[in-house]
């Protein structure tokens, strides 16, 4: 037990410091990082330029990397626009197995935007280094290079000159993104590019190729979301990009990304013992120029973060409302766990969450709960731990369970704006979905998720939040459809549905079309085309991942389908319900022709046919289908299946039949078990017949006799 | 019940009544025509008999026998009325006859034996009768699974479960 215990708190001590992995796509997928290494070079062209591929109105150069604009944990490689002359491209190559983001790439696709980068257009494209699809996402090329160079020589910005070549063009990008309701999350210095060769603006680079927040460091993040896992950190909001903006300005300020000499934890714990700010300030020297913006952005408090009109009034030299550096209430003694000294809720949180097994002790004992009375005179979050201790009282059999949410449910009452945390997952409720995907896709599996949502910790984080948002609304709703999904254990639902319910940009991770990086439903039956061609008889063409892919993409409701597909041992309408959704998916989105496909599923429609009672109707099905199928249509073939005044005919007919037959069946049993009866009868009627009979023939003799007479 | 005996009382009225104008009848063709009296005495002995042992319900047997033995008597009475002068002698001459006792218990005996045939006979009757319909009902269900294949047995026994 102890050693379990050992083994738990060691699994969340590393899981929580593990950081993205950025060099390589893939993110620990095993594929080859370098074109040259790749023994798979399918589809690539080479010629005078050396080894390219053709992706959409681009020519892609594998040889030809262009690390200066790497983003993040993406590659840039050179690329060539054939449809434009004037202009310079390049590709920036998405990691496959991190989930990109939909509505950014929708907003920024082919606009030109002051302060951004412009993304021309973005493809899902078969990228041979890789030897799979993923996508690319092709940016105009900045004239003026990378901000923050590599090898970290002297900044190319004046501090003065900063208020106009960086935070003017910046704050127009953030306006616009807000307006939209979205927020950029890859706000830092190693993130922005010189807009034109006399360097008088930037641009901020990419935002959308990854989840939000990913590839930022800890130092960037919020005292909020900088102790979740990089791939929950959360979608945010515009007052997370106040607060990277601000630390943007002290790495430009300083020359160098703050703090860069500790490690995450070390900051992380920095930030929340002393304030964002503070942090920075007792460890670097700040330009005096840049002091007051910086202080403003990096407010751990979002309410009293500097904002646009704070950001303007200071770009016309106007003076702004001083700015309460760290708002976070000290307490006047200590709250001792694992051996270290906590002041802070905040930080207290975090060190609970770090400390998952030896801070059920203190929680138990009341000793954080007095704590939090005396030490901090916080008698309303003292109440709600003593609310939730005495809930673990109540708790039946799964003490254990009981347990771990008594944790979780600490650490939220002690930082209600941080992620939910539990048992070494940590995340942003608006960046569940992406945690999901991190950990579907890098081997780390479903369950932390699930156990997240099965124990609703994310109510308890919304039964925690002050005040009405909006966002937050919106997200409970979604959460209400999450754990919805997770109780259900049929196709369609589980952790799947939760995964393309959250995050539209999730590639369909079955195993049939993984390969294919099938993100728009329209690209899923092209996909299960190719993957027919290969495909083993007794597969079906719809599994979990697709079946949840369909009901989460398609505009259509399918939930009779996936209601159907609850009884796979039903086979008749677990297969009539199959090649339903397919068929909705074609009738839809199309293609038109899908022969493999056709074929395959017409190789499956076998218990589909039983849905004909008679034999006849059965034959001319069997007949009609490789005919069908030949014409590659699944709505021909549905159809086929799914005559309803037919199948209805063939219905009443049955049971007509059924009918017919149980009663020739009772008949039939009547006469056979009517033997005595029969016997009984005979002799009954066989006397009375013999009587007649012999009065007939006396009636007769004596007329006979007297005609015989008188004539 | 009080019904019941009134019934009971009925039949047993009308019977005693039955009996009662044979009894009659008999007496008064003693007195009016002894010749013919003693040639049906004599001639429908058996049926007599077969009366008075018959206690089934309709006395079928009874009746039967009667309805052939009377035929077997009925020429002779008709040869009794026939003659100019009826006599005693002369009905009893006739009657006693090997050949027309013969005739009139031989006629008494088919009408048995006509009784203890039937019955068989009627019971072939009504078994061919009911293998041909078996037969008839198993050929339409052929048809029924031929039209409707596996599915409709299962169904049949999934109702009839």
């Amino acid at each position: 037990m102890a050693e379990q215990a050992e083994d738990q708190e060691q699994d969340v001590s590393n899981g929580a410091a593990t950081g993205p992995v950025m060099d390589a796509p893939g993110g620990g997928a095993p594929a080859p990082e370098e074109p040259e290494e790749s023994p798979e070079l399918d589809g690539v062209a080479i010629n005078a330029g050396g080894k390219s591929v053709e992706i959409g109105n681009f020519r892609v150069f594998l040889d030809l990397r262009m690390p200066e604009f790497d983003m993040g944990h993406c590659k840039a490689y050179s690329a060539d626009n054939l449809r434009r002359e004037e202009g310079s491209a390049f590709a920036l190559v998405t990691d496959p197995v991190l989930p990109t983001r939909h509505d950014h790439l929708t907003f920024l696709a082919g606009m030109h935007m002051a302060g951004q980068i412009d993304l021309i257009d973005y493809e899902t494209a078969y990228w041979p280094p890789i030897g799979r699809k993923t996508m690319v996402l092709f940016y105009e090329k900045p004239a003026g290079g990378k901000v923050v160079a590599r090898e970290h020589k002297k900044l190319a910005i004046d501090e003065h000159d900063i208020a106009t070549v960086v935070v003017e063009p910046l704050m127009n990008a953030m306006q616009a993104f807000s307006e939209k309701g979205l927020a950029h999350r890859n706000i830092r210095a190693d993130n922005l590019f010189f807009a034109d060769p006399m360097r008088e603006k930037v641009v901020l680079g990419d935002c959308a190729s990854g989840p939000p927040g990913y590839d930022q460091p800890a130092v960037y993040e919020t005292t909020a979301r900088m102790s979740a896992d990089p791939a929950g950190r959360g979608s945010g909001n515009a007052t997370d990009d106040f607060y990277a903006l601000g630390m943007t300005l002290a790495e430009l300020g300083i020359g160098r990304q703050p703090l860069k000499k500790l490690n995450d934890q070390e900051i992380i714990e920095l930030k929340l013992a002393k304030g964002s700010f503070q942090a920075i300030a007792s460890h670097e020297k700040l330009p005096l120029v840049l002091i007051e913006p910086v202080r403003g952005l990096l407010c751990d408090d979002p309410e009293e973060r500097w904002g646009l009109a704070e950001l303007n009034a200071w770009l016309d030299g106007r003076r702004t409302k001083p700015v309460q550096a760290n708002t976070e209430k000290r307490a006047a003694r200590s709250q001792n766990l694992a051996g270290r000294d906590y002041y802070t809720v905040r930080s207290l949180a975090q060190g609970i969450a770090k400390n998952w097994v030896t801070a059920l002790g203190p929680l138990r004992d009341s000793t954080v709960e007095v704590w939090l009375r005396r030490g901090l005179g916080d008698n309303d979050r003292a109440k709600a731990l003593s609310d939730a201790m005495r809930q673990l009282q109540w708790a039946g059999t799964d003490k254990r369970s009981a347990e771990d949410v008594l944790v979780a449910r600490s650490i939220l009452i002690l930082d209600p704006a941080g992620p939910i945390r539990f048992k070494g997952f940590s995340s942003m409720v608006d960046g569940l979905g992406f945690m999901l995907s991190y950990d579907v896709q890098h081997g780390k599996g479903p369950q932390r998720f699930a156990d997240v949502i099965v124990r609703d910790i994310p109510s308890f984080w919304f039964g925690r939040q002050m005040g009405y948002s909006p966002e937050v609304q919106r997200q409970q709703q979604l959460y209400k459809n999450l754990r919805y999904y997770i109780q259900q254990q049929s196709a369609g639902y589980g952790y799947e549905r939760c995964l393309y319910a959250t995050v539209r940009n999730q590639h369909c991770l079955s195993p049939l079309v993984e390969e294919e990086y099938v993100v728009e439903i329209a690209d899923l039956l092209p996909a299960l085309e190719k993957a027919a061609e290969t495909a083993s008889e007794e597969s079906w063409p719809v599994d979990r991942h697709i079946a949840a892919f369909i009901a989460a993409r398609l505009e259509d409701d399918v939930e009779g389908q996936l209601l159907a597909m609850q009884n796979p041992s039903d086979e008749v309408e677990y297969s009539r319900a199959i090649i339903s959704m397919l068929a909705i998916v074609q009738w839809r989105h199309g293609p038109d022709n899908l022969q493999n496909l056709s074929h395959w599923v017409a190789r499956l429609m076998e218990p589909a046919i039983k849905v004909f009672h008679s034999k006849a109707r059965r034959e001319r099905v069997e007949t009609e289908i490789p005919k069908l199928a030949k014409r590659g249509n699944l709505v021909e073939l549905y159809n086929l299946i799914n005559d309803e005044q037919e199948r209805r005919k063939d219905q009443s007919e049955f049971v007509e039949a059924v009918a017919e037959y149980s009663e020739a069946e009772s008949e039939v049993f009547d006469l056979e078990s009517s033997g005595p009866a029969r016997m009984e009868l005979a002799e009954k009627v066989g006397q009375q017949a013999a009587a007649f009979a012999s009065t007939m023939i006396a009636l007769l003799t004596v007329s006979a006799l007297f005609l015989m007479h008188i004539f | 019940m009080a019904k019941g005996k009134r019934a009971g009382t009925k039949k047993g009225g009308r019977s005693a009544f039955s009996g009662l104008s044979v009894i009659a009848s008999a007496v008064l063709l003693f007195m009016v025509a002894l010749p013919t009296f003693i040639t049906l005495t004599v001639g429908l002995l058996p049926s007599l008999v077969a009366f008075i042992f018959d206690r089934s319900a309709g006395r079928t047997m009874a009746r039967c026998v009667f309805g052939l033995n009377f035929s077997g008597v009925a020429p002779y009475i008709l040869e009794v009325w026939m003659q100019p002068s009826q006599t005693v002698g002369g009905a009893t001459q006739a009657v006693f006859q090997p050949l027309a006792l013969s005739i009139m218990y031989g006629a008494a005996g088919l009408g048995w034996l006509l009784y203890l045939a039937m019955p068989p006979i009627v019971a072939n009757v009504l078994n061919l009768a009911a293998q041909r319909r078996v037969s008839e009902l198993r050929k339409k269900q052929r048809g029924l699974i031929k039209t409707w294949g596996d599915s409709l047995i299962k169904e049949v026994d999934r109702s009839g479960n």
